[in-house]
Order: C-alpha cells, then structure tokens, then sequence
C-alpha cells in the first residue's frame, strides 16, 4: 500500500458523507412521511384541530423537527398539550411554533403547562424517597438508581427548559467544604440524569451548602442534606448586547 | 437541523469510531 494511510482516510470519511447524503435523500422522505401521520394522529388525539404540522425547515429541508402553526382559536394551554403529545412521537426530534411567521423557539413546546406538571411530578417522586449519597461523598447510592429513573421519565417531558439542580447540605462541618460538597452531588445528579437521555443543556446544577435549610428544620438536622428540582418555564433569554453610543 | 446534516453527523461518528476500533485492533495484533 504506497498511499498515505490519511489519504484513504479522508477518501473514506467523503465516501461516508456520500453515502449519509444519499441515504436520507432516499429514504428521507418515507421516514418523515410516517413521522407526519403518527405527528397528525397525535395532534388529532390531544385535541389540536386546525393546527398545521410541517417537517421541513426553514430552507426547505427535511427534518424530524416539527414545526407547528395555525389554530389560532386554541388557548396557550391547548397549544402546549398538542406540542407536548407531539414530541412523544418516537422519532421526533422537537417541536417549535410558529406565531406570524416568527418563530417562538421552543416557549411554547415547554409551555406553561407542561414545566409545572413537570416539577409537580418530580415532587411527588420525591416527597417520600430521596436520592441518597454515602457521608461525605458526591457518588449517587446505588440504591437510588431506580429513583433516578423515574426522575429522569417525571422530567422527559419538560426538555427544552431549564431545570435546576440544587445540592443542600446541614451545617455540620466547615462551610466551604459543604457547599463543595452540595455542588459536588448536585453535578453528579445532573450527570446521572444526562445518562438517562436528559439533554445536558437545559441541566444546571448549583450547590448552596447549608445556607438553605428546610423551613421549620434545624440547620444541623440531617434531613438538610437534599437534592432539589426546579423546572423554569423556559429557557432564559441572554440579552441581545447594544451597541451604546459613545460619548460626544 | 436538516435530516441530511444529522444523518452525516451520526454516519462520520460512526466512521470514526470504526476508525478508532479497527485502529486499537491493529495495534494489538502488532
């Protein structure tokens, strides 16, 4: 063999986007056909009449990200529960709106509605269990594994807003340590849940240490030390930067 | 994202994930 080995390399990665580019212009449109029927009956189910589903992106490509428009007699909760039963369609990739040709990225797949349910079922799950740690240490117990789970499956239907993960400590020990600590499993809470197919970009993980107890409790109580769940709406918008003119 | 762009990004990791085992298995045979 006297070519360079990179050479073939390189030929071999142009074959692989070749044939990529020829996979889903062939199979592309029956994939996305199916996806649109099952969309449909989903939308039919929840209730969405006169909503318009569209598969293709601004350009006109193809895409498993729906884009939803139309029914403007529904109300923002109507909206959020169709975009919602749409996303459980296996395949689709996300679901945004279109209000007047604008797009509203997201806002409403994660409307009001769902986050709270959301949170409200993170709750609940952990109203009478929580997710246990060995003293001193950010390893989530493997007994809380299957708590886990269903953690992750309470918060599968709020992708696309952000979800705060808030390590807690009690006040035994030096302070500094235990809002590392708090931080420290709050991370690897955030970590475990990225496992179990939650989007890292809507997880934020924050420690407070024991500056936070809970309401009624002694600081030094252990029943502190606690992993809390806070689903936000929607995702926070970063301020566009303005030029400001400068002086004179 | 277009289905074609997600469609090449997953069949390039694939690529060079083959790349990277076919790799490893020829250093082990040496």
């Amino acid at each position: 063999m006297t070519r360079h080995p990179l050479i073939l390399i390189l030929a071999g990665a142009l074959a692989t986007t070749a044939i990529g580019f020829a996979a889903s212009i062939a199979r592309g449109p029956a994939f996305i056909a199916a996806l649109d029927r099952q969309a449909d009956a989903a939308r039919d189910r929840a209730g969405g009449n006169g909503v318009e589903i569209s598969f293709r992106t601004e350009e006109g490509w193809l895409t498993r990200h729906a884009t939803l428009s139309g029914g403007d007699g529904l109300s923002a909760d109507l909206r959020g529960r169709v975009a919602k039963a749409i996303t459980t369609v296996p395949g689709i990739g996300g679901v945004h709106w279109v209000f007047d040709g604008r797009k509203n990225v997201r806002a409403v797949t994660v409307d009001s509605h769902a986050p709270l349910h959301c949170q409200h079922d993170v709750e609940a799950i952990l109203k009478a269990r929580t997710i246990r740690f060995p003293e001193a240490s950010a390893l989530i117990d493997r007994a809380s594994e299957n708590l886990l789970n269903e953690v992750a499956a309470a918060l599968r239907p709020c992708v696309g807003s952000i979800i705060a993960i808030t390590g807690h400590t009690d006040d035994n020990g030096d302070e500094g340590a235990n809002r590392a600590l708090s931080r420290a499993r709050a991370d690897a809470v955030r970590w475990a849940l990225i496992g179990r197919g939650i989007p890292a970009d809507g997880l934020r993980a924050t420690g407070k240490g024991s500056k936070e107890p809970l309401a009624g409790l002694d600081p030094a109580d252990p029943a502190n030390r606690r992993i809390e769940f806070r689903v936000l709406e929607r995702a926070q918008v970063k301020p566009t930067p303005v030029d400001t003119p400068g002086p004179g | 994202m277009p289905l074609w762009l997600e469609m090449q990004v997953l069949m390039l990791l694939t690529y060079a994930v083959g790349l990277g085992i076919g790799w490893l298995v020829w250093k082990r045979k040496g």
